[in-house]
């Protein structure tokens, strides 16, 4: 903040305000002239008066401070911070506008050559959606893409959606802004107080350069496992400031440790004498770590498990080796990111902060070791012997191990193993499909539709594409995990994380964003009370022409709590006829295709004719891959 | 303590529904005496759509299930009553419970005639050209 308004005027400033008072005044006596007068001497009115600047009367009447030369900033410590982010490879930065984070938003807007691209600015309409967008985002891709969060109300209108990605381990930067110098109801002493808890770190740096540090710091964390989200607070000052001389530092990526050799080698020796060894594997960290997984099963002719149908980053779920194989008395099991009796490989989770960053004693309970055996979230006992290292930075050194240790002989017979699996996989394959598909078709053609029918007529439509299950599909019954092959790292997002409602929608909106440079579309079959917590986002998703088609799974109610409330009903033997008191979505029925419109999206519905379901999912999907985002409403069965 | 409960109530629940439905199992199809219509109506009403569908295709099917529960009116309102009338206030499956103060007899006999009378609608799967196409597409080698 300048002193300027309360300093001594210089002598010069002195005489240039007695000038202008003069000039004001001979303006004043000229502004008395006609219109018709200056319209017959236009010359005399113009040299008779100067008009002052807005500025010049500001500082004059002493309602505004004068300009200070040294916020005349050629070189904005924001434009490096943007530079960082840039170097760093962050494609978006979604957010909400808010004033303490100006600075950055103008140099994302205006610096660089094109301005606006790496990272591109994301307008979400709520803080929320726009931590779901770096949500299903990292989830999507397996690193992190950035939010801009204001001071205080923004971080606590974000704070759900952090607490949900930070269950999910997924990597991303929050960046807050800070202006202590504006509303104070918008400043905080430690801003990331508000929600260190479910973070894995956070920095306020004192100084540009160690804002630049804080920013590279921040993205190495993310990616580091335990993987999640951090922040990084920037004071307005910063971002303001005159950057001269400071350099960006070169970005030196994170380094993951793996096993060492001395195991490498040992569980190489141990897969290459099993006969029938087997990979238990869990969601790794990148694409890169599913291709090292899939390289060490081809290599050993293992048969693999798979958390494809789960969440992303899992074993392709048709890989011929993916499925039970050919012998399920396995003799080793090798757990890459899942449990094993012999030996598994597992990353830190989140969970492993909570002594040192859960400030507020959340407790995490979903993500205890030793969480109750009952109840929804409860932990699973470990089996066998667990490495808490990253499987995806260990297979590496495995697979050399194996390469440099295997005989002809075994190759041959890993050859022959390798084929058992391939055939015996896709009968169970077959086998399970058509046992699927006995379930699927009941009340294949009643009215509302049923939700197998919505995952059954998309599969057809979408399986040549290269598509992406964004949304949680557990409340529509999660068909597409019997019918649709999960053969890509972003085949299926996974869940909300810790079951928080209102995910959805910015998720997907999130996982469309990577998708758009990539030919990708993205699928959204989404639940109704879900959308309406935050349905800004499919403004979002049209503005800025994401391949996203949303088919609503409408059954008018937040399903799962009328069920709860009948169930309590149930219990106390008061009957059930009163259970849709706050459960669900009527008087009125809400009507998501006009919604969407009004948000200026493609849409059409709702549709409760099960036989005009297909030819609406064709239009939507021609629309999507055309660029557009689309939506379909569509009434369904309750689950 | 709550789970011992809850198994042995479901064992008493089960044996009353298991010994009613043997009785009736030789029989043929048992009457139906309520008003479908009207069933339809309450089972709109009390929700019994949640968990069974619209159509009694749901998490937990009721049509065309066999299910001994099903067997009779009697069995099936035995089966309503039987967590009020057996084991009291222990929840046994995910079903509410219906004493008789909050769905009348009559109610139960037109909902048990609206189960009867729900049109099946499992078509053959070769019928179904979207799952033909889905099994063809399956059979498909592997493509990363």
């Amino acid at each position: 903040m300048s002193t300027d308004k309360f300093a001594p005027q210089t002598e010069a400033a002195k005489i240039g305000r007695r000038h202008f008072l003069k000039g004001t005044a001979a303006g004043a006596a000229a502004l008395a002239v006609t219109p018709a007068a200056q319209a017959q001497n236009p010359s005399a009115f113009a040299a008779s008066y100067s008009a002052p600047s807005y500025q010049q009367i500001q500082r004059d009447t002493g309602l505004l401070e004068a300009p200070n030369p040294e916020r005349s900033v050629v070189r904005p410590g924001s434009d490096l911070m943007v530079q960082v982010l840039k170097d760093m490879g962050v494609e978006f930065v979604a957010s909400n506008n808010g004033s303490s984070f100006e600075g950055i938003q103008e140099s994302i807007a205006n610096y660089g050559a094109p301005p606006n691209q790496m990272p591109e600015y994301i307008t979400a309409l709520h803080e929320e959606s726009s931590v779901d967008m770096a949500n299903g985002y990292g989830k999507a891709e397996g690193r992190p893409m950035a939010a801009m969060l204001h001071g205080t109300i923004g971080i606590q209108h974000a704070s759900m959606a952090i607490y949900q990605a930070f269950y999910s381990g997924t990597p991303m930067i929050l960046i807050v802004g800070r202006d202590d110098g504006f509303i104070q109801a918008h400043t905080a002493n430690d801003m990331a107080a508000l929600c260190r808890s479910f973070t894995k770190w956070d920095a306020q740096p004192k100084t540009l350069p160690e804002c630049l540090e804080a920013l590279q710091e921040a993205y190495r964390q993310a990616v580091t496992p335990p993987t999640g989200p951090t922040v990084v607070v920037i004071d307005m000052e910063l971002q303001k400031e005159e950057a001269r001389d400071v350099v960006v530092p070169p970005f030196r990526p994170a380094v993951i440790e793996g096993i060492d050799v001395a195991t490498a080698r040992d569980i190489a020796q141990q897969l290459l004498a099993a006969n029938n060894p087997r990979l238990a594997t869990g969601a790794f960290r990148t694409p890169e770590g599913v291709a090292a997984a899939v390289e060490l099963a081809e290599l050993i002719g293992a048969s693999a498990s798979t958390s494809a149908t789960q969440g992303p980053m899992g074993f392709p779920q048709r890989h011929p080796l993916c499925g039970p194989g050919a012998d399920t008395a396995y003799d080793y099991v090798l757990g890459l990111e899942a449990n094993s009796p012999q030996l598994s490989l597992q990353r830190p989770s989140v969970a492993a902060l909570t002594a040192t960053r859960d400030t507020a004693g959340i407790g995490f309970g979903g993500l205890r070791a030793n969480a109750p055996a009952e109840g929804r979230g409860a932990a699973r006992p470990q089996q066998g012997t667990t490495l808490s290292i990253d499987a995806q930075a260990s297979i590496p050194a495995i697979i050399g191990e194996v390469s440099r240790l295997m005989t002809p002989e075994q190759r041959r017979l890993i050859d022959e193993r390798k084929a058992r699996h391939a055939q015996a996989n896709q009968e169970a394959r077959m086998s399970a499909l058509r046992d699927a598909i006995e379930d699927k078709k009941k009340g294949w053609d009643l009215s509302p539709v049923s939700t197998a029918r919505i995952y059954a007529e998309l599969w057809p439509l979408i399986m040549n594409e290269d598509w992406c299950l964004a949304s949680p599909s557990s409340f529509s019954s999660s068909h597409h995990m019997q019918l649709w092959d999960h053969n890509k790292p972003y085949s299926y997002l996974g869940g909300q994380g810790a079951g928080g409602m209102g995910y959805g929608l910015g998720a997907c909106t999130g996982a469309a964003l990577a998708a758009r440079a990539r030919g990708r579309i993205v699928i959204n079959v989404q639940t109704d009370g879900d959308f309406n917590y935050a349905p800004g986002s499919v403004w979002t998703a049209v503005h800025h022409q994401l391949p996203m088609l949303t088919v609503m799974h409408n059954n008018r109610a937040w399903h799962q709590e009328f069920m709860f409330i009948q169930y309590m009903a149930g219990v106390r033997g008061r009957g059930t006829d009163r259970g849709n008191i706050g459960t669900t979505l009527r008087d009125p029925f809400i009507n998501y295709a006009k919604l969407a419109e009004g948000y200026g999206m493609k849409a059409e519905g709702p549709i409760d004719d099960p036989t005009q379901l297909a030819a609406a999912l064709q239009r939507g999907i021609d629309t999507v891959k055309g660029g557009e985002p689309y939506l379909i409403d569509v009434l369904t069965q309750p689950r | 303590m709550r789970a011992i409960m809850n198994k042995i109530s479901k064992t008493i629940l089960s044996l009353t529904l298991t010994s009613a439905a043997a009785t009736l199992a030789a029989q043929e199809p048992s009457a139906v005496n309520g008003d479908a219509s009207a069933g339809a109506q309450t089972y709109y009403v009390y929700g019994c759509y949640g968990c069974h569908g619209y159509s009694g295709y749901g998490r937990k099917d009721l049509n065309n299930t066999g299910s001994a529960i099903l067997a009779s009116e009697d069995v099936f309102r035995a089966f309503m009553r039987g967590r009020a009338d057996v084991a009291p206030l222990l929840p046994v499956t995910d079903m509410p419970n219906y004493p008789a103060n909050s769905l009348s007899d009559a109610q139960v006999s037109d909902l048990y005639a609206y189960i009867r009378s729900m049109p099946k609608d499992v078509p053959e799967t070769g019928d179904i050209e979207t799952f033909q196409k889905i099994l063809q597409a399956a059979e498909r080698p592997y493509q990363p």
